[in-house]
């Protein structure tokens, strides 16, 4: 099947360079638009560049101080042409540095070297959604990462080039297994439901649906279900804001409860026809392996276990010991099954420029990455954006589209290996025979590597499209539209060839089985909105009214084949004996809003902003569709207040402050309906039908209320910039599976339950430019949070199906525990408090210690120095944490364990911190390893600061002026610094393959 | 390209303005095609089939008839005198062998929950079909006689292993959550009339070719176990005679054919989930190295078999190693698949109405009737005549024939057991965890606390 595919073999890379090279013979075109001014002919010629003393500056502003209507910009090379009168004035401005008076003094050729103004980031407009603000304006908590931040970075998910540089957002990677997915938690987790916490995407201001598109039948390798969010490209990416506080959320209404994460498109600038061409390539290996026993430790393990246990003659099945395997082998399994190289190959190309009225980016990427497993496995991705803005002469009309496409393919083994090397025993025998065919050394092992016959397949196509259309129908009153569309398809397969299978078992092709899943989901909205501004002499008015309408359908069919007549016919569903449909799904969505916004700003002093929302969906029963959200955020910037207006040390200073409320209709579709459900279980071949659950018409929304205070400084110039936020979020109304009697036919039905989360934190950040001068800068930012969260009200708790998971006044990722006191030295065995005293450790009675699992604090510290044309850019991520102990089973069987097991205890009067070995012989021992994996003993300080990026890159110092060549040198992961023993300390669920490092090396070539 | 900015605005203006005063059924979505809504699966008989048939396979496959090991053909073996278990001391099951039960145990727990779950969708059943405008009075009847039956099956079950219990009849879950245990008593009289009612409405035919849907005779098989239950001997006598008069559909098989797919003794059989499978009992009992994995038999069956009994050498195997012995229950014999399934799990068979008949017609006093259902019975296994005289000696009999004839099917042990009075007598000698108060199951501890008017639980726990 493959043999087709359009990416085969870099087929992709062709087109690419070949829509590249049709631009490329259009550039005429879009140089005309520069020379422009020269119509205005003067008696003086003035050309020159302009730089930031090191690099052309393209697209600055050069005015002549006589004649303010004329002006020009600089090319991309920086260079500027105009005419103006010999004794004039040029002013040159460029947003990010200091607006420079330049007096002509009758010269021709001027170069002016900006400097950089780090007050006027407060100037930079950031995207609040349905409105953009100034950001020294915004009333609500927005963070926000730029392309500047995201290029530096090697990896392939738009979650993973946030970790650690957003205040109030924990982000995890699930697994190091390339179209794994990750877990992002905005301000914690708000509902009960830990399948409900994942925050609102908005690509180009279309809604993008982070719903799962797997199926557990077929995406076995991986943690979690397929994430969608892998097909969104980071390269076509200008910025990432998340909005976090109510005041920025609650126009979002019932899909902001836990934070919306904007996403948008790099766009064209007006200028001559930029190319970019980028390309890197690099490898990945795994961070960290855990200690392991060697085979002398092991089979000393082994041979105690047997004595321990008083069997003196070994069974027919312990090959490791009984004299079948060779006990001098010694194989670190780790290295041989986990420690391969990823090699990663990164291709970025785009064309952009366009004239004052019409601009366009044209942008393609290909990317490649192999795994660290054994076996040929590839993971490929490939896509194509474009952007075109327009405007009319008068600019009262504009248009914006964007529309991006990604494929991926992802080729894996349906299995992770990282459990196999961890427990196999060090002396198991080798993976091969001699002739190259897999060992099973007669029938005693399964060899692991049978797995890389079990293949797991899966081709996703993307698709975003967004058109805005908005027309200013008189001064300040303008009309817009917003239309937006989205096309997923998703495939996967899984095999499961007889292969896999041991010889000995005598397992035939009629054995083996296929998986399959195919995913289609798509979307439409309309967002009509109305705008009006109002310039009221000292205060300003901003009203925006906008209704939304949209509407998905998803459908799912999963398959499963068995039995074939070949192992070749496989991937034919039709040659499989028996055909089963195990799930086939469709749901439609649909949401309907009206939402408004009132900004009014005094003096640039008091700002005012009140946003609302009434929400309607069809997620909920007749009669709970609808819903009302709103909020008010107030922020007073009291540096422009005459008393302090001339400070010389205080250059912001701003409080701000919003409440509000938002909801959360993460349910799943027509949850409140009693349906028939297509049954997995069979009477005689027969499909059945069963009822999926119970009616209940009274299914309302989850209801969130947030409030923020923070306080934002800046200090000398804003050289010194430092936020503080505190923040309190609380959701009630929860949803949860509320148990009933059996008596109703089903322990639980999904109800609104007056159960409240609260989540509260503080989160800083600080910007410092320690050195702004000549050719060398270094910038520092730095954030941390502080996180709380806490179950404050479950009325039933105890007899609910949570009163073993959840505490009120608790955090919700909470661990209940046994209470590992040590071990006996009289016994060896692992002791607990039996806290009711029975004289046995019971189930729930004594597991009631408790472990917090969530992240104390976080953070992280980002530095970037520049000298030339040299930047380093390199970011600490910080997290202190507590999570769990790999569980490796009771010490003493045929399973390898972590080398400080070896310090076990052996005989009486032992002072041990492990327990007695056995070969699964001693109940007690079978038992008390068992209650550990449950207990205070498997919960251990998993703390880590990582350097997870470093970027270092050279602007090489060509003197051919319209070309720019940057050479660059990047790293994820590279070092980690834990106390953490199990391997890498960034997991969600054990025995998967843990986050990469990763180093690539590239080249980007602008002309 | 001024009209073209004259056109957008007029088309923008007229989206605002017809959203805003647009009405909200907008978000009104067209019913789930994957999933069916209660009126449109009883709009086609095909689909009401499909929810009724889906009833069967979960009795199958969970809750108290399932023959995994966690069905009562098992786990009630282990708690009366059938079954020896040699299961891993963390299976919640051993407490079952050792009548350690507490009412947190999951087994317990799944019974409760998959009964009163197939309660609810023979409920749903009911309530679909007679609010249906589609389906044919015909066809109404079969639904609804089916869907009776399998309430009574399930409710019959529960009072006996539980006690007083909510008899169920709505799916309302409201008031199904604040339901009260009602009294034993009353809860016969109601799958009395559940059972009378369906009767009423089921056909003499099987449904398709292998008797795999009940028929009227099922009901009146299982209607006279009831009443034999509840000691109204003369209409025992005559629910099961009208079973065994159909001679043209049952007749005893030889003990080799009995538990095969077309033995003419069936009377009811739960089909396997796919062509070629057979019976989870299969996997359950049998075992071919000792020790054995799960369970074996107990020498109190085992030795009790007189001499010559063909159910003794045909029903139940012996797997030997050195000097140590086990036997397991071998009436169901295909552990894996096969070309063509050649066993069902057997819910009601033709023996037990025999049995049932002779025990009511021996309290009615009828010993020669009483005697000749019993030989009956006696002579398939390779038997003599019972020796048997007294009204007595022909019930003592009667008991001793259930427990070699019905052993490890689904409780009956246990049941004669319980309702002859004899569970102390016969099991406190052998069994060292035996109490009175184990004569019912704990009612699981998570449903007083979801619903506080169901009442107290069981004495002794």
């Amino acid at each position: 099947m493959n043999n087709f595919s359009f990416y085969k073999d870099g087929k992709g890379l062709y087109c690419l360079f070949f829509i590249w090279l049709c631009f490329s013979f259009s550039s005429v075109y879009a140089k005309t638009t520069v020379r422009h001014s020269t119509i205005f002919t003067q008696q003086h010629q003035i050309q020159g560049t302009i730089t930031d003393g090191l690099n052309p500056l393209p697209g600055v502003t050069i005015t002549v101080k006589s004649r303010l209507n004329s002006s020009t910009i600089s090319d991309y090379s920086g260079q500027y042409t105009l005419f103006s009168a010999p004794n004039d004035t040029l002013i040159v401005s460029f947003i990010g540095f200091k607006t420079a008076l330049i007096p002509i003094k009758s010269r021709t050729n001027i170069d002016i070297q900006l400097l950089y103004d780090i007050t006027t980031l407060q100037e930079v407009k950031i995207n609040a959604g349905y409105y953009s603000v100034k950001e020294s304006e915004r009333t609500g908590s927005i963070a926000r990462i730029t392309s500047k931040d995201i290029e530096t970075q090697p990896v392939t998910n738009i979650l993973a080039t946030m970790q650690g540089r957003m205040a109030g957002v924990s982000i995890t990677q699930a697994t190091g297994v390339p179209g794994g997915g990750f877990d992002i938690k905005i301000r914690g987790q708000n509902s009960i439901r830990t399948d409900a916490n994942a925050p609102l995407y908005i690509i180009d201001g279309v809604p993008y649906s982070s719903e799962p598109v797997g199926s557990f039948y077929t995406g076995t390798t991986f943690p979690t279900l397929t994430s969608p969010l892998n097909s969104i490209n980071p390269d076509a990416i200008e910025s990432i804001e998340i909005l976090k506080d109510a005041d920025a959320t609650s126009i979002y209404g019932s899909r902001g409860a836990n934070g919306v994460v904007l996403i948008t498109t790099k766009k064209g600038k007006a200028g001559k026809t930029k190319f970019t061409v980028t390309a890197s390539t690099g490898t990945g290996t795994v961070t960290k392996f855990i200690k392991l026993m060697n085979t002398q430790e092991y089979l000393d393990m082994r041979r105690q276990a047997f004595i321990n246990d008083g069997i003196s003659e070994y069974g027919i099945s312990d090959y490791d010991i009984n004299g079948t395997w060779d006990q001098n082998r010694y194989t670190d399994w780790q290295k041989e099954l986990l420690g391969g190289t990823a090699q990663i190959t990164d291709l970025h190309a785009s064309v952009s420029g366009g004239s004052q009225n019409t601009q366009f980016l044209v942008s393609g990427s290909y990317h490649t990455e192999s795994t660290v497993f054994a076996g040929d496995f590839l993971y490929r991705k490939g896509g194509s954006q474009i952007n075109l803005n327009h405007q009319s002469e008068d600019n009262k009309f504009k248009m914006t589209f964007s529309a991006g496409f990604n494929r991926q393919d992802n080729n894996q083994p349906s299995f992770d290996f990282t459990y196999d090397a961890r427990a196999l025993p060090p002396n198991a025998p080798a993976l091969y025979n001699s002739d190259g065919e897999l060992n099973w050394e007669n029938g005693t092992w399964d060899n692991p590597l049978r797995n890389l016959n079990t293949e797991f397949e899966s081709a996703t196509n993307d698709l975003t499209a967004n058109t805005t259309l908005t027309y200013e129908l008189a001064k300040g009153l303008s009309v817009k539209s917003n239309l937006g569309y989205t096309l997923l398809h998703n495939d996967e397969t899984r095999i499961v060839p007889s292969t896999i299978y041991n010889p000995a078992n005598n397992v035939s092709s009629a054995g083996s089985a296929i998986f399959l899943n195919n995913t289609d989901r798509s979307s439409w909205i309309i967002e009509p909105q109305i705008n009006w501004k109002k310039d009221l002499g000292k205060s300003n008015l901003d009203i925006l009214l906008g209704a939304t309408f949209q509407s998905q359908k998803s459908q799912s069919l999963v398959q499963s084949g068995t039995g074939f007549a070949s192992n070749n016919l496989i991937y034919n569903l039709a040659a499989a004996k028996n055909v089963r449909v195990l799930n086939n799904d469709q749901t439609q969505y649909k949401y309907q809003a009206f939402f408004g916004r009132i900004n009014y700003n005094l003096k640039e002093r008091y700002i005012i902003n009140l946003t609302a929302r009434r929400d309607g969906s069809s997620r909920f029963g007749p009669g709970n569709q609808f819903a009302y959200f709103g909020a008010a955020g107030l922020a007073w910037i009291f540096s422009n207040e005459n008393l302090l207006k001339d400070s010389s040390w205080l250059s912001f200073g701003k409080i701000r402050s919003s409440y509000g409320t938002t909801g959360n209709d993460q349910i799943g579709d027509y949850q409140f309906l009693d349906t028939y459900t297509t049954s997995s279980v069979l009477y005689g071949g027969n499909t059945g039908l069963s009822p999926s659950r119970l009616y209940n018409a009274d299914f309302g929304w989850e209801t969130n209320k947030k409030f923020e205070a923070a306080l934002e400084l800046g200090f000398f110039q804003d050289r010194i910039f430092v936020t503080g936020a505190w923040y309190q979020n609380r959701s009630s109304n929860q949803l949860v599976g509320l148990s009933l009697p059996g008596t109703t036919g089903f322990t639980s039905i999904q109800s609104n339950l007056d159960a409240v989360v609260e989540n509260s934190g503080l989160e800083f950040t600080l910007r410092t430019s320690n050195f702004v001068k000549g050719n060398f800068t270094w910038i520092t930012n730095l954030n941390l949070t502080f996180a709380n969260n806490k179950l404050v009200r479950f009325p039933g708790l105890e007899s609910s199906a949570y009163s073993q998971q959840y505490r009120i006044g608790k955090p919700l990722n909470i661990a209940l525990l046994y209470d590992l006191k040590g071990v006996n030295p009289q016994t060896g065995l692992y002791e607990f408090e039996d806290l009711n005293g029975d004289g046995s450790i019971t189930f729930p009675e004594d597991r009631q210690a408790m472990a917090d699992l969530n992240p104390k604090y976080f953070g992280g510290i980002q530095n970037q120095l520049t000298y030339k044309g040299i930047t380093l850019d390199f970011l600490f991520q910080l997290v202190k944490q507590k999570n769990r102990t790999y569980p490796m089973g009771p010490a003493g069987m045929m399973s390898n364990q972590q080398q400080r097991i070896t310090g076990s205890w052996r005989e009486q009067n032992d002072i041990a911190p492990y327990q007695i070995y056995t070969t699964g012989y001693n109940d007690d021992a079978m038992t008390a390893s068992y209650l550990l994996d449950e207990s205070t003993g498997s919960v251990t300080d998993a703390s880590f600061v990582r350097l997870k990026n470093i970027s270092l890159s050279y602007n090489l110092p060509l003197s051919l002026k319209e070309t720019q060549c940057k050479i660059m040198l990047q790293g994820q992961n590279l070092l980690t610094f834990t106390k953490y023993k199990d391997g890498d300390p960034e997991f969600l669920s054990y025995g998967f393959l843990p986050p990469l490092k990763v180093i690539t090396a590239g080249i980007q070539l602008i002309f | 390209m001024k009209t073209l900015f004259n056109t957008s605005i007029n088309a923008l203006c007229c989206i605002i303005i017809i959203s805003m005063f647009s009405c909200d059924s907008f978000v009104e979505v067209d019913l789930p095609k994957s999933q069916l809504t209660t009126p449109t699966v009883f709009e086609d008989y095909n689909t009401a089939s499909a929810a009724l048939l889906n009833i069967y396979s979960n009795i199958r496959d969970a809750g108290i008839f399932t023959g995994t090991a966690v069905g009562i053909s098992n786990q009630l073996g282990n708690y009366a005198d059938e079954i020896k278990s040699s299961e891993s001391p963390t299976n919640s099951s051993l407490s079952f062998y050792k009548n350690t039960l507490l009412p947190a145990n999951t087994v317990i727990s799944g019974y409760w929950n998959a009964a009163y779950n197939q309660i609810y969708a023979a409920n749903g059943i009911i309530e679909g079909s007679a609010a249906s405008s589609n389906l044919t009075l015909d066809q109404k009847n079969q639904l609804q006689g089916e869907a009776l039956f399998i309430r009574a099956l399930v409710h019959f079950y529960l009072t006996n292993l539980f006690g007083d219990i909510p008899y169920i009849t709505s799916t309302d879950y409201k008031e199904n959550s604040t339901v009260s245990r009602k009294p034993v008593a009353e809860i016969y009289g109601k799958v009395t009339t559940d059972l009378e009612n369906a009767i009423l409405l089921l056909p003499v035919q099987y449904q398709g070719q292998e008797r795999v849907r009940p028929n009227v005779l099922t009901a009146k098989a299982l209607l006279a176990r009831v009443y034999l239950y509840s000691k109204a001997y003369p209409e025992a006598a005559n629910a099961s005679s009208a079973v065994l008069n159909r001679e043209e559909l049952y007749h005893l098989e030889s003990p080799d054919r009995t538990f095969l797919l077309n033995s003419n003794e069936t009377i009811w059989q739960l089909q396997a989930g796919a062509a070629g499978r057979n019976t989870a009992e299969a996997a359950t009992f049998t075992f071919i190295s000792i020790p054995p994995p799960r369970v074996s038999l107990s020498s109190f069956l085992v030795d009790s078999f007189g001499a010559g009994d063909l159910r003794r050498s045909l029903w139940i195997k012996a797997v030997k190693k050195n000097t140590s012995t086990f036997y397991h229950a071998y009436k169901y014999k295909e552990n894996n698949s096969t070309a063509v399934s050649k066993e069902y799990a057997i819910m009601f068979r033709l023996a037990e109405q025999y049995l049932i008949r002779a025990e009511a017609r021996a309290y009615q006093g009828d010993l020669i009737g009483a005697k000749e259902d019993l030989n009956k019975v006696r002579h398939r296994a390779g038997l003599i005549a019972t020796s048997a005289a007294t009204q007595q000696e022909i019930l003592d009999a009667i008991i001793i024939e259930r427990k070699w004839e019905l052993f490890t099917e689904y409780g009956h042990r246990f049941f004669d057991l319980k309702r002859k009075a004899k569970l102390d007598i016969v099991l406190s000698g052998i069994k060292p965890g035996w109490n009175t108060t184990d004569n019912l199951l704990p009612i699981p501890q998570s449903e007083f606390s979801a619903n506080p008017f169901l009442g107290s639980q069981n004495p002794g726990y």
